[in-house]
This record gives C-alpha cells, structure tokens and sequence, in this order.
C-alpha cells in the first residue's frame, strides 16, 4: 500500500474536563462544531493530513477518552507522542490552575522531547472570561512553550494552533536529522521510513 | 476528585488487573456501562510496572500498608434491613517476604559531579580508562537533551533520599536477624568483604587510578523514570491467546512490541544460546552436522506429532525426558528441547505434555521473529492500561484510589446490588466483578494459595555477551533438587523501554518452596557476582555484576476454584491475580469465561470502528474517505490495516 503521507505526527489533547478538547478535534478533523459531545464515545483519534513545505503531514490526533475525568489517563496513552495540546477554557478559572498539573503529568510519563503548546479556548465567550489572556501568556512564557486563544466554536486560531504545533515538531525533527547526518548521508530521512527501519531491527507491533 | 459517579453502572469492576481489565473493555464495546475502580494509586494491581521510584514508594506503602487507618463513612447504618453487607478488605496480603539489596555505590557526592560531567567522552563506555566524571556522565541518551539533564538536578535530591528511606527501612526488616545485616549504605548479602559497608574510597580511587565505567545507585535513582520494572515477569507466545486478542479487539494499537532475541540455556556452568529455529540450527557452531540432522528431524516430527501416534504411543506413561532418551538425541539435545524448548519439568511431564510444548513452540516461531516470544515496550504493565484505554474509548468510567468498602447484597433473592465507596456512596449495578485481593479474610477463610518466587535484578552486563548489547533473553535454569521449581530468568536490554542504558534489568520467576530470596538466590549466584569496588580493578570479572535485587513472593490465586469463597451471590465474579507460567493465556480464557457469563451471546471484544474511516483529508478527499461521515459500524477489514503505521514486518493475517 503506497503512503498518503511523507509524515506520521502523533499528537495528544490534554486537560481538563469540558474545556473543549473534543471539540478542537472535530473542528479541526472535520470543520464541525457540536455542543453536544458529552463524551467522545468510541473515538480514540481523528485524522488528518496537512502540506507543510511541500511534505503531506498526516496528524494523528488523541483524545482522553474522558480519562482525565477522574486522572486516570493511561500511561499508554502518552507513548510515542510527539506534540501535545494543553487546554484550558477562559471561563474556568480551575481549569487554567491544572495546567501546570498537567504539564507535570507529561513530565513524568510523555517522552522528555515532545512538543508542546498551550491553548485558552472558548475565547468567543469573552463576557464569562475568568483568565485573561495575559495570564496565559506568562504561563506560557514560564514553561518555554507557545501559547494561542482559540475558539472551536468560532473557528478561531483552531488551525493556526494545530498547524504551529506541527510545524514545532517538523523543525525539532530536522534539526535532529540534520545533527545525525552530519557525516554526509544526505537530504532529511523520512520519519515513517525512518522508524520502519528501527521497527524491522527490533520492534514490531501487531497487525 | 470533585466530580461525582453516577449511582448506576451495568457491570462494575474492582480491580485493574489484566483480566479485570480485558472484562471491562469487553463489556464496555459490548454497550454495557462499566465503572472500573482501584483501590491503588496506578494501574494493574499485581500486573503493574514501576519506574524506579515508583518501585521503590511501592515497597514503602507495602509496608505501611498494616497501619491504614479507617476514616472512610461508616457503611453499616446504610445497610437496610432486607439487605447484609460483604465488606471488603483494605489490605493487600498478596506480598511478602520483601528484601532489598543495593550493590552499586550508593556514594551521593556523585550527582553533585554530573554537572560538569556531560562532555561526549562516550568512547570511555568501552575503553577501561575512563575517569570518575565520565562514570557519572549520564550516559547522555539521544532524546535527553542537556538542559533538562542539568535543571533535574535539584528536584532529584527528594526521590534519592526518599529511595534511601525506603532501602533502609527494607534492609533492616530483611536483614535483621542475619548476621550480613549492614548499614544504610551497601548491603550485600553473602560475601564478607570488609569494604561492603562503606563508599569512602570513591574518593581515592578518583584520584589514584582511573576506573571502568560504572553505574552508581545515583545514576539508577536519577534515570529511575527509563525503567519499567514488572511485578509479574511474562512474554507473550505469538500466538497465543493474548496476540490473538490484541490483533482481534485492535487493542494492539496502544502498544508496541519487541522480539524475544535468543532463548539461552545454562549447562555445566556456562550460558549458551540455543538454536531453534530452522536458521538457527543451520548456523549453530555448538552443534556438529549430526546433531544438526537429529534435531531437526525431531523438530519436525514435533510439529505433527498428532500424526504419528504409533511414534509416541508406547511412551505415554513416561515423562518426557525419559522420552527424550528412547529418541536419537545426544545429552545435548535432550537438555536443550527438555528445558529450553519444552520448558517442562524434568520430573513431572509427560511425554504428551512435553510434546504439546514442543509444538506451541515451534508453531509460535517465525510470526514475527526467530524466537516464538514478544515482550510489550514499556513492560508488561502496559496491557491491563490498553484494554483500559478501550473500555474508556466505549464509555467506561475510571477511579483509581477509589476503594470499595463493601457489597450490598439483597437477602431475599441473594443477588449483590450494589457497593458502597469510600465516599460512602452507594453505587447500583446488575454486575459486580471482583479481583480476588480485595475479598476479605471472611470471604476467603478456606482458599489456600500457592506462591510465586519472584526476583528483580539490575545488571551491569548481559548473561551473554554478543556483539549486540540489545539482546532480550530467556533461560529456564532447571530444578537442582527434588521439591524445588525450574527457575526461569528473562533479560531485558535498555530498548524495551525498561531499564536505564547500560543495565540490564533480569527477572526471576518460580513456583515457590521457600521465600523468594531461598529460591531464587542460589540461581542468582550462579549466574551473577554481587558488585563490589575491588573487582572492578580485576579487568574481566566473567560473570555480570548485581547493582541492585529485589526478591518477593506473590500469591498464586490462579487455580482457586470460586466454590472456595464463601457466600457469594452468583452475579458477584472473581478474577484471579497473576499466575506463575511464561505466557498470558490463563488471564484471558477467565476473561472469557466471565465475560459470557456476564454477557451471554455477545461478541468478545470485536474491532472497534476504524477511527481513520471518519478522515476529512486536508487537501484532497480521499473518496473512500468521504465515503463515511459518520462513524460506521464494526467494519472488519479496514481496522486491521491501519493498526501499524510505518512497520514493515506487517506478518499476513
């Protein structure tokens, strides 16, 4: 079967309940908005595939599963993650304040050089803000990670954020190429080629 | 935890053990409303992994585990008159004899040197010249980059000093009452070397001569998150149930997998890899040309020996390595399909079972690699987690640190309707499925268990060495005496995801007779030297050197029947914690069994819809994409095919 893609971008939603990380996936997935996901029953990750610099970039994107409910998110879940959203909602005050909670969980269990950027939805429902979007941005700025108010609802910034975040990973990806190749061995390796030679030396995964 | 439950489930389970966990994600994709609960604070119970210091709070909290104290709202005056209450119990008994021994320098200078120690002086892994500062460089992996190597610094003083509280206080109840108890800093059990207590000389060793590169219990504590230490040791048979239920429900997608790479064997003192597969045999340097002929043709008899009755017939009421000796094999041979192939007990098979073992082996080589074994990356604990993960995708509910106090059971029809939470909270269902840790001494007072001897081990170097240092092996070392079990030893490199680089962690599994330690430490003398600063100058010590063990034991509770229990209402199921064989297949054949009988006529975890039939292509739309908007239904193909992006070794279904 011929790739689609040059790119294989796994990447997570992360925070707390109901400040719309579904609906940042169906947004940015499908172009749709729906207020009535209570939960994202049998979907474990939506697709897409996005051009970046001439590379066909298929985004795979995770959600929680309504794990992080009760934060019982599966460390299984995080394995082999490369980018991460955390989200917050502007009008939810606690939801804001566990982000650094989440920012700890991802130190403990994603790998150590995953991306990762921080965004304040529901920024269409200015008159219920609780957090300014100055406060985001320091968050942002004391973790040394971008920042962006987006709004799934009005389709704000929904795509700048995923398409940053993709952009981030692409840029950490050539730099590593570019630092192992340093003995010559030519243009940037495909990751999905790439990885399929690790797997085929030792890992394996089942069909 | 502000958010409440709901007061109504279908099917709760108690416990995240992998049968617990496979039940709930079967009853889960079968649109059954699942609350799934754990008394602890991560996920699989007794089938979970433990980074470092996630291992070493676990043996803290067994230990304090005596003195938990009961705040939780009473249940009893909850408790109506038409009902009676199984309460259940708040301690785990399922471990014991737990003893720590830490062999690598525990001198905690160290880390305050790793600092300036980052230079790329990595040729000195090998050459013998290496300075202390190189030691202690952190073998900088590919992936830690050197901010965060050097701003971790100070956070790390708390778990080391944690970890040292814990050893102490592991090392006095273990070694107590031995004469070999030491201090605080190094213990090592059976050797008498003046130096094992104290670390002093690091000092003067830096500056007198230059050393071997060398792990220190502070780089194990600083690079703590890189092990995944299994509580249960298994792998998986390629084709064994458990493959077979990861490729069927995709739940294998949450998971990767790495190849078993040599199945080893331990004769005369020695360590060698044993040829099985075809290739192998063909290759093999141990074996002459004759053997090579006698062994594959006995191979090939094995595959199909259902076939060839009148071969085996005349010695079905023979063990089989009396068996072994009526064929023509050399001693050789007999001990390496005895042992290493079969893995069966020289005393206690039979001819059939030894044969049927012999054919599973065979028939799992060559699915995805030379060895019939894969081993999940990140460690065992993983896969209770996935099926979790699925169960959650289909609505399950999760609580861990959520405990249950008891069973409300209806006295009239017998039948459990509901528990009561540590909140006081009483939650109703039709289902209750219980992991059998939890019953209390009431509920269990006639149920005898059987132990498993377990031992963990960090290794500086691999049982064999090759010309690869990612090797992940297997060894069965035989039982020495009557009354005693077959050890089996499973190495693992740093690749599985499950030990720092340059370590081994090596797990030790066997049927207990006595402690864990009484055991298993004989096979780890055999196998390995306890690490100690003067052999260090001895250039080739043969053996590989121990930095840290762990032994325990673990109940058995696999063949407990469920008459056993006393008084519980037929819709209350109990799962079973780890049994002590090499493969899972127990786990979900009682994940079965249960899950019919909770769901009659329903599918066991049938593929879920393929996320990817819902794309939306960014710039193109793919036709068969755009096909399917909305979710559809269970679509048996299309699943299967995007389960491994970006693997080749794709082995057709």
């Amino acid at each position: 079967m011929a790739k689609t893609y040059d790119y294989l971008f796994k990447l997570l939603l992360i925070g707390d309940s109901g400040v719309g990380k579904t609906c940042l996936l169906f947004r940015f997935s499908e172009d749709a908005f729906n207020t009535t996901f209570i939960s994202t029953i049998g979907i474990d990750f939506k697709i897409r595939t996005i051009e970046l610099d001439g590379k066909k970039i298929k985004l795979q994107i995770w959600d929680t599963a309504g794990q992080e409910r009760f934060r019982t998110i599966t460390t299984a879940y995080y394995r082999g993650a490369m980018g991460i959203m955390l989200v917050y909602d502007i009008t939810n005050e606690k939801s804001f304040d566990n982000i650094k909670n989440w920012i700890r969980n991802i130190e403990e269990h994603a790998s150590s050089d995953v991306e990762r950027m921080i965004l304040g939805n529901k920024c269409d429902m200015n008159d219920k803000r609780q957090v300014s979007k100055e406060r985001g941005e320091k968050l942002a700025i004391d973790y040394g990670i971008k920042f962006l108010e987006t709004s799934a609802k009005s389709s704000t910034n929904v795509e700048e954020a995923f398409f940053t975040l993709a952009r981030d990973i692409m840029t950490k990806l050539n730099r590593k190429m570019n630092d192992s190749n340093s003995s010559g061995a030519g243009g940037p390796v495909k990751i999905t080629e790439s990885r399929s030679k690790k797997t085929s030396f030792f890992r394996c995964s089942l069909l | 935890m502000a958010d409440n439950l709901p007061s109504e489930f279908d099917v709760i389970v108690i416990g995240t053990g992998l049968p617990e966990s496979i039940i709930a994600a079967a009853c889960s994709r079968s649109g059954q409303r699942v609350l799934h609960v754990d008394s602890r604070s991560y996920y699989g119970g007794n089938w979970a992994s433990f980074s470092f210091s996630g291992l070493l709070s676990w043996l803290k909290e067994y230990q304090e585990n005596s003195d938990i104290v009961n705040e939780s709202p009473a249940w009893q005056e909850q408790i109506l008159e038409n009902e009676e209450a199984i309460a259940l119990s708040r301690k785990d008994k399922t471990i014991q004899h737990v003893e720590v021994f830490c062999y690598a320098s525990q001198d905690l200078h160290e880390d305050v040197e790793e600092a300036g120690a980052l230079q790329k002086n990595h040729a000195a892994v090998t050459s013998a010249n290496s300075t202390e500062a190189a030691d202690s460089a952190c073998l900088p992996t590919e992936d830690e980059s050197l901010s965060t190597a050097s701003c971790e610094r100070p956070a790390e003083q708390t778990p080391s000093s944690d970890a040292e509280s814990a050893l102490e206080v592991n090392d006095a109840e273990a070694t107590g009452e031995k004469e070999n108890h030491c201090d605080d800093k190094t213990c090592v059990p059976s050797t008498s070397e003046e130096e094992t207590g104290e670390n002093v000389p690091t000092v003067e060793d830096t500056a007198e001569q230059p050393k071997k590169n060398r792990i220190t219990y502070a780089q194990i504590i600083k690079e703590g998150r890189r092990f995944n230490i299994d509580l249960v040791s298994k792998l998986l048979y390629s084709r064994g149930l458990l493959i077979d239920l990861l490729i069927k429900s995709n739940v294998s997608r949450y998971a990767e997998f790495k190849n078993i790479t040599r199945i080893l064997a331990f004769r005369e003192g020695r360590v060698e890899q044993v040829p099985c597969s075809r290739a192998d045999v063909f290759n093999s340097k141990q074996l002459t040309m004759v053997e090579k002929r006698m062994l594959m043709k006995f191979l090939t008899f094995c595959m199909e020996y259902e076939e060839h009755p009148d071969e085996y017939k005349a010695y079905e009421e023979i063990t089989f390595s009396e068996y072994l000796k009526t064929q023509k094999l050399t001693p050789n041979l007999q001990y390496f399909v005895l042992h290493s192939i079969a893995m069966t007990s020289e005393t206690a098979s039979s001819t059939i079972d030894g044969l049927k073992a012999t054919k599973n082996f065979l028939h799992c080589l060559g699915r995805y690699g030379n060895t019939p074994f894969l081993f999940p990356l990140y460690g065992q604990g993983e896969l209770p987690q996935c099926f979790c993960r699925m169960c959650a995708v289909f609505g399950g509910i999760y609580c861990l640190r959520h405990s249950v106090q008891c069973l409300v059971v209806d006295k009239e029809s017998r039948k459990c309707k509901a528990i009561i939470d540590q909140f006081g909270q009483r939650i109703i269902s039709k289902h209750f499925l219980v992991e059998d840790s939890y019953f209390s001494e009431n509920t269990c007072s006639h149920v005898q268990y059987r132990q498993i001897s377990r031992a963990v081990l960090i290794t500086d170097r691999s049982v064999l060495k090759t010309d690869s240092d990612q090797q992940i092996s297997i060894l069965t070392v035989p039982a020495e005496e009557p009354g005693t079990f077959a050890v089996r030893v499973i190495e693992l490199c740093s690749s599985t995801m499950t030990c720092m680089k340059g370590t081994y962690l090596v797990h030790l599994t066997c049927t207990s007779s006595k402690t864990a330690r009484e055991d298993l430490e004989p096979v780890v003398q055999k196998l390995f030297t306890p690490y100690t600063e003067t052999e260090i100058e001895n250039e080739e010590v043969e053996k590989p050197r121990l930095l840290w063990a762990l032994y325990f034991n673990m109940r058995d509770s696999s063949d407990i029947s469920r008459s056993s229990y006393n008084d519980l209402p037929s819709n209350v199921y109990v799962c079973s914690g780890p049994d002590c064989s090499l493969g899972s297949d127990n786990a979900v054949k009682q994940a079965e069994t249960l899950f019919h009988q909770i769901c009659p006529n329903e599918d066991f975890c049938p593929p879920p819809p393929n996320p990817e039939d819902i794309i939306l292509d960014g710039d193109s739309v793919q036709p068969e994409a755009s096909e399917s908007s909305a979710i559809p239904e269970a679509n048996s193909e299309t699943p299967r095919e995007s389960a491994n992006l970006g693997n080749p070794e794709e082995p057709s279904e």
